[in-house]
């Protein structure tokens, strides 16, 4: 078993890379076909069987430089450093061994490749005991940063550094301060040594733990708790969520009707042989796709929530072919233009910037909608409105939801409040409710996933 | 050097004996397909000699090349195989009159059938079968390439159905059973990006992307194509060509335009670029007026930063 691929690929997992099982036996005989030792060669045949799309090979390439190529123990001496880096560049070339060195917590038989100068040859010594320690311990499940004062301690414990100390003390006892100072040096090294493996095991890592944990919890926060910072990693996750809701409702669509004969087609045509049926016509279904419409409040007490929506949207459009997105405070305005003109992110800041000021006018963003898109409404088409039903006591609107609610399949109204705060104040959700197929809370971005999960599945 | 190392330099003279200049990754990759048997799945953008590749490996292997150009509505009938269903239906008329000399002296309707039974499925054997391109690429006698072009345009029920293709190499008919391949073909499939294709796709291929080239493997992919071309003109007009790249345009110039640039430069005469003649034949470079009208005011800047740079 390759240890050091295993490694390798371990570290691309923590970078976000994708791969399974099978792409790992392939990694595994690209390397028996052409070896560690020639380290471009590698990289480019690695590259092909682990990285799998455009932005995959630059991920790649960067870790593959990390694990590979970056020398570590730099600071433990002070001086050569730059020769001591080209010697082990010289040794990923020269020794495969080296890889696994670099590698962070192989053990066997590593470092001992470099010649050279006497403190060139003890560094290697201090590091190759420091991480067969590191092994030793299991130093690549260390997960968090917290952990580091733990796994520091096994490392020193591995290495017995506990006698190094009463060796040092003993000999200062005895009064040989020279040797105690020598015994004492070594130990700083090694200490540092620790350091370092540590250091760039955590950078392998990732932090990949702490990123999924952060994820999940994310999902199940109700977005009006969330904080600035975590707002920023919304994003990505939305268009992981996506990228899963888009491939799991992508397979079963199903085109034309295959296999069932137009017969009376296919008589009529064959008159001419005598009514043997030498061709065939098919029966076709025109696949009908459905129109969506989407209808997000912007004013400051939900926009965050139709921030997520709208992106939500955007990342499904492989699945979602004809959707119209509109925003309001007041007026509604059509913003399908700039999600294709700008990245999904920019947009938002855009629509933002142009339209994201004031209260909600339900009772003239609802009238102006109806107006824009009365003409395109069919029994195909499905109107998702996002808003939290608080018109501030304004024209509700609702004769013109209602005439919505007439002519569409289906009309969602998505409320990110929670359920028990419906109907109070100044919430007219109940008399939208009389106008609209299904209320739903979407509280977090759990339930908005679930809940676009069962309108793509009705939709088909 | 070592052994793989080795094979992939002469893998690379031999493509380039094809007139394909490929760079060390192409050649990598292509060398683990052959010994991994794997499919290739190449992306990047539009003229970098994705579908070149194909055709380049195919003479140097001196194997037949399979050609699949893949279009949104491609199903298993147009990819795959058929039925020869005219074939068919002759065959039934014809042999008409045979089946009352068959079924002559049956009594009952029970008989008749036994008898029928003995006759297996003879109108859904091999003989009635249509091979398209996938097929015909598995039953070739030794070893073929198969080129899928452009597979982000099919229909993702199409990926489904490459993908025991992909992996095994053989193909399941209902009526006749699992067809092996012969000689496992070559497999190449290239795709533009339009869309994303299947996890379990790509699972399947190793991947390759063909970025624009650098500069210097531009000029000997211009030299082998287009060998006249003085050496002074072809520095250049590569130059002027990944200047032009950086600039925000909607198409960029691919490889493919570069040396068409470079014909039409050399049945111009000329030894070097200036700024009428790039002018006039900017249209072979650019395909959209909105990028020549971008381009032109840069022409002085780009044509000296061509010329003068070593």
């Amino acid at each position: 078993m390759d240890e050091t691929l295993l490694q390798f690929i371990r570290h691309l997992r923590n970078n976000g890379l994708a791969i399974s099982t099978a792409e790992t036996l392939d990694a595994m005989r690209v390397v028996a076909t052409l070896g560690y030792s020639d380290p471009d060669l590698l990289r480019d045949g690695l590259a092909s069987c682990l990285a799998k799309t455009v932005e995959d090979h630059s991920h790649f390439a960067a870790c593959f430089e990390r694990f590979f190529r970056a020398p570590i123990g730099e600071s433990i001496t002070d001086n050569n450093t730059k020769d001591e880096a080209e010697n082990t560049d010289l040794d990923d070339t020269n020794n495969p061994n080296e890889g696994d060195g670099a590698g962070g917590g192989e053990g066997a038989g590593n470092g001992q490749g470099s010649g050279g100068s006497g403190s060139i040859g003890q560094r290697d010594n201090t590091l190759s005991e420091v991480i067969r320690a590191a092994a030793e311990i299991g130093l690549e499940n260390i997960k968090f940063r917290t952990q580091r004062g733990v796994y520091r301690r096994k490392i020193l414990n591995a290495l017995n550094d506990e006698q190094k100390v009463s060796d040092i003390q003993q000999l200062q006892d005895a009064g040989e301060i020279e040797q105690a100072l020598i015994l004492g040096q070594l130990r700083d090294r090694q200490i540092a040594a620790v350091k370092d493996v540590i250091d760039r095991q955590l950078l392998l890592n990732n932090d990949a733990a702490g990123k999924q944990l952060r994820d999940d919890t994310i999902k199940d926060t109700s977005l009006s708790a969330m904080e600035h910072y975590h707002r920023e990693r919304l994003p990505p996750l939305i268009r992981k969520l996506a990228k899963k809701l888009a491939s799991r409702h992508r397979q079963r669509h199903k085109r034309a009707r295959r296999g069932k004969l137009d017969l009376g087609k296919t008589l009529r045509r064959n008159i001419a042989y005598g009514g043997i049926p030498f061709h065939r016509f098919w029966k076709t279904t025109r696949k009908d796709k459905s129109d969506i419409f989407v209808l997000c409040d912007i004013s400051g007490s939900v926009s965050a929530w139709s921030r997520v929506l709208l992106l939500f949207v955007q990342a499904l459009s492989d699945v979602l072919p004809n959707t119209r997105s509109f925003v309001f405070c007041g007026q509604s305005i059509e913003v399908s233009d700039l999600f294709k003109q700008y990245p999904a992110d920019e947009a938002m800041a855009i629509i933002q910037q142009r339209h994201g000021l004031g209260g909600s006018d339900y009772g003239l963003a609802l009238n102006s909608f109806w107006n824009q898109i009365e003409d395109k409404l069919n029994r195909r088409s499905c109107v998702i409105i996002l808003g939290d039903g608080r018109g501030n006591g304004g024209d509700t609107g609702i004769d013109a939801l209602r005439s919505i609610y007439h002519r569409a399949r289906l009309v969602l109204w998505f409320n990110p409040e929670s359920h028990y705060s419906w109907n109070t104040g100044d919430s007219e959700i109940r008399r939208y409710q009389s106008a609209s197929h299904y209320v739903a809370e979407c509280g977090s971005l759990r339930k908005l996933e679930r809940l676009l999960d069962q309108l793509l599945s009705l939709l088909r | 050097m070592t052994d793989a190392r080795k094979d992939i330099e002469q893998l690379i003279a031999k493509l380039a004996e094809q007139g394909y200049i490929a760079s060390s990754a192409i050649a990598t990759t292509l060398y683990i397909a052959q010994q991994l048997e794997r499919p290739i799945l190449i992306e990047g953008p539009p003229g970098v000699g994705k579908t070149e590749l194909a055709n380049a490996t195919a003479a140097m292997l001196a194997k037949p090349l399979f050609r699949l150009q893949c279009y949104e509505g491609l199903d298993e009938s147009k990819a795959l195989y058929d039925w020869k269903y005219s074939k068919q239906l002759l065959y039934v008329q014809v042999l008409k009159e045979q089946l009352h000399d068959i079924l002559d002296g049956t009594d009952g309707l029970a008989n008749a059938v036994e008898r029928l039974h003995n006759f297996d499925d003879i109108f859904y054997s091999e003989r009635f079968l249509e091979p398209r391109p996938l097929l015909k690429a598995l039953q070739s006698d030794d070893g073929a390439v198969l080129l899928i072009d452009e597979i982000d345009k099919a229909d993702y029920e199409f990926e489904s159905l490459l993908l025991e293709i992909l992996a095994d190499f053989s193909v399941t008919l209902p009526e006749i059973g699992t067809l092996r391949a012969r000689h496992k073909p070559l497999v190449i499939l290239t795709s533009n990006n339009t869309r994303d294709l299947s996890d379990a796709l790509k699972r399947r291929c190793l991947h390759l992307y063909i970025p624009f080239p650098e500069a210097k493997l531009e000029s000997r992919i211009v030299q082998s194509r287009v060998p006249a071309v003085p050496d002074e003109l072809r520095r250049q007009l590569v130059n002027f060509v990944h200047g032009v790249r950086e600039l925000d345009l909607k198409k960029q110039p691919a490889i493919s335009e570069t040396i068409d640039w470079a014909r039409s430069l050399l049945l111009l005469h000329c030894d070097s670029l200036s700024r009428e003649l790039v002018e006039d034949t900017l249209n072979v470079l650019l395909k959209y007026e909105e990028d020549i009208n971008m381009v032109s005011p840069e022409l002085h800047g780009l044509i000296k930063r061509a010329s003068s740079n070593l």
